[in-house]
């Protein structure tokens, strides 16, 4: 009886949106499920894992963010603090610091940020590889917010239990069911950021391809380049990851390296872009005939298939000498 | 918007297309013609490149003038908006004010307190460092 009060106290109290039960939330029910069947762990993965090396920076008021942010990038070699990072993240008039800026300050600390895919299961496992992600909780309710970043170091799936850099707290241990519904009410968000030429070992292609393309508007032309390889490395089918390593590449003067990296996504995918792009480095690599053949075929591709070119392609064409 | 935000806004913006007109030119490799245009890998991202980009300078106006606004020094707002992807710029541009932004805040006022005090009792919520969860 007692219990069924507290329930419907706890269900007015949360506002009735339907969303806070007292069922275990989905993600922790389907580990738990995992680790219940005799003879496996869920995907291959550790039982329980806790990085005590990655330091801790106690946040100052409204300054998660920036410690956050430190926690892992020192945590990955890069020499920075959280005063100096708040330059780069906190909005005074918010009192905190924005999603799109946490990503755009790590890759101005020289690391890429690739959010990971919202599971659990992908946070444990990159921080069984070494990357510990930030997360974004809503300490509060869909109603009343509290926006928090903290860095997930360990979990223990026997315990159920997580272990954050959090706020003030070194170790703050919280249970699966409740870290869930915290980091469920930040949609599911969180990235790790890792040095140009690694990626996190959950990232999907997109997420990484974006943090690559993010990262090379800061990054210097070799870095960026590390950036793309590691993408092509594991997806070496991305267009637009061969497309960066030619781009990065010209801005590095390798021309012929750009060349080479144009061609190959240009008769791999037989794309208006790279063969825009191959026909303007061959030009100026005065290879006029070879130029003039690869800027008809950009035309061709963006007049029958990518009409977004057919400018850029035809004015190139028409530029050519000859 | 305010007037003098929108004046704010148009000035930054005729000086950031004059500047991405500078950074777009190509980089200059000694002894090659300096003509060589590349399509970049955000552009070769985007769907529609030409519209998405006269968009994504107004935004990226807006997104200084807003970071201004809300207290960020001149030149800082210059370079985090330089950091952002196209795709980045336009979402503060147009969330600023609700996005999340994380912060620890904790001004809570008293109905509030007791309710959030009720939610971390049960485990739905961590506001409160002294709770904790019965589950």
């Amino acid at each position: 009886m007692l219990n069924r009060r507290a329930a419907l106290f706890g269900a007015a109290a949360v506002g009735l949106n339907g969303c806070a039960t007292f069922d275990t939330p989905p993600q922790t029910a389907a580990l738990m499920k995992g680790v219940a069947v005799p003879g496996s762990s869920g995907p291959g993965m550790a039982p329980a894992v806790e990085l005590a090396a990655v330091p801790f920076f106690p946040q100052t008021r409204y300054h998660c963010g920036p410690a956050a942010l430190a926690t892992v990038l020192v945590h990955i070699g890069v020499k920075t603090s959280p005063e100096q990072l708040a330059d780069a993240v906190f909005l005074p008039a918010r009192e905190g610091a924005l999603q799109p800026e946490m990503l755009a300050a790590t890759r101005r600390a020289g690391a890429l940020g690739v959010p990971l895919q919202p599971q659990l299961a992908a946070l444990f496992q990159e921080v069984a590889a070494g990357n510990p992600p930030v997360v974004l909780q809503n300490l509060g309710l869909a109603w009343v917010p509290r926006w928090h970043y903290a860095v997930l170091v360990g979990y223990d799936l026997a315990q159920q239990t997580v272990v954050l850099r959090s706020g003030t707290v070194h170790r703050e241990r919280m249970g699966f069911t409740l870290f869930e519904r915290t980091w469920a009410r930040g949609r599911h968000w969180a990235f790790a950021a890792v040095p140009p030429g690694r990626l996190p070992v959950t990232a999907g292609e997109a997420d990484a391809t974006q943090a690559a393309i993010g990262f090379e508007r800061v990054a210097s032309p070799a870095q960026a380049e590390q950036a793309y390889s590691s993408v092509l490395q594991r997806w070496p089918d991305s267009a637009l990851a061969g497309l960066g390593q030619g781009n990065t590449r010209f801005a590095g003067g390798n021309l012929r390296g750009a060349a080479e990296a144009f061609e190959r996504v240009a008769l791999k995918h037989d794309s208006a872009a790279a063969w825009h792009n191959l026909a303007a480095v061959r030009s100026q690599l005065g290879e006029t005939a070879l130029a003039r053949a690869a800027a008809e075929r950009a035309v061709q591709r963006a007049a029958t298939q990518e009409p977004n070119w057919r400018d850029a392609a035809e004015r190139l064409l028409r530029g050519l000498p000859g | 918007m305010t007037r003098t935000r929108r004046i704010l806004a148009t000035t930054v913006a005729m000086s950031m297309s004059f500047a991405s007109l500078v950074h777009a030119a190509p980089p200059t490799v000694a002894g090659t013609s300096p003509a060589t245009v590349l399509i970049t890998t955000e552009q070769a991202a985007v769907s529609q490149p030409g519209r998405v980009l006269l968009e994504q300078t107004l935004a990226r106006a807006d997104v200084a003038a807003a970071l201004q606004a809300r207290g960020v020094s001149v030149d800082a707002a210059r370079d985090r908006v330089a950091a952002l992807t196209d795709a980045e710029a336009a979402h503060v541009a147009a969330q600023i004010d609700q996005a999340p932004a994380g912060g620890d805040a904790l001004g809570v006022i008293l109905t509030i307190f007791i309710v959030l005090l009720v939610t971390d009792i049960l485990g739905f919520t961590k506001i409160f460092p002294f709770t904790r969860s019965i589950r």
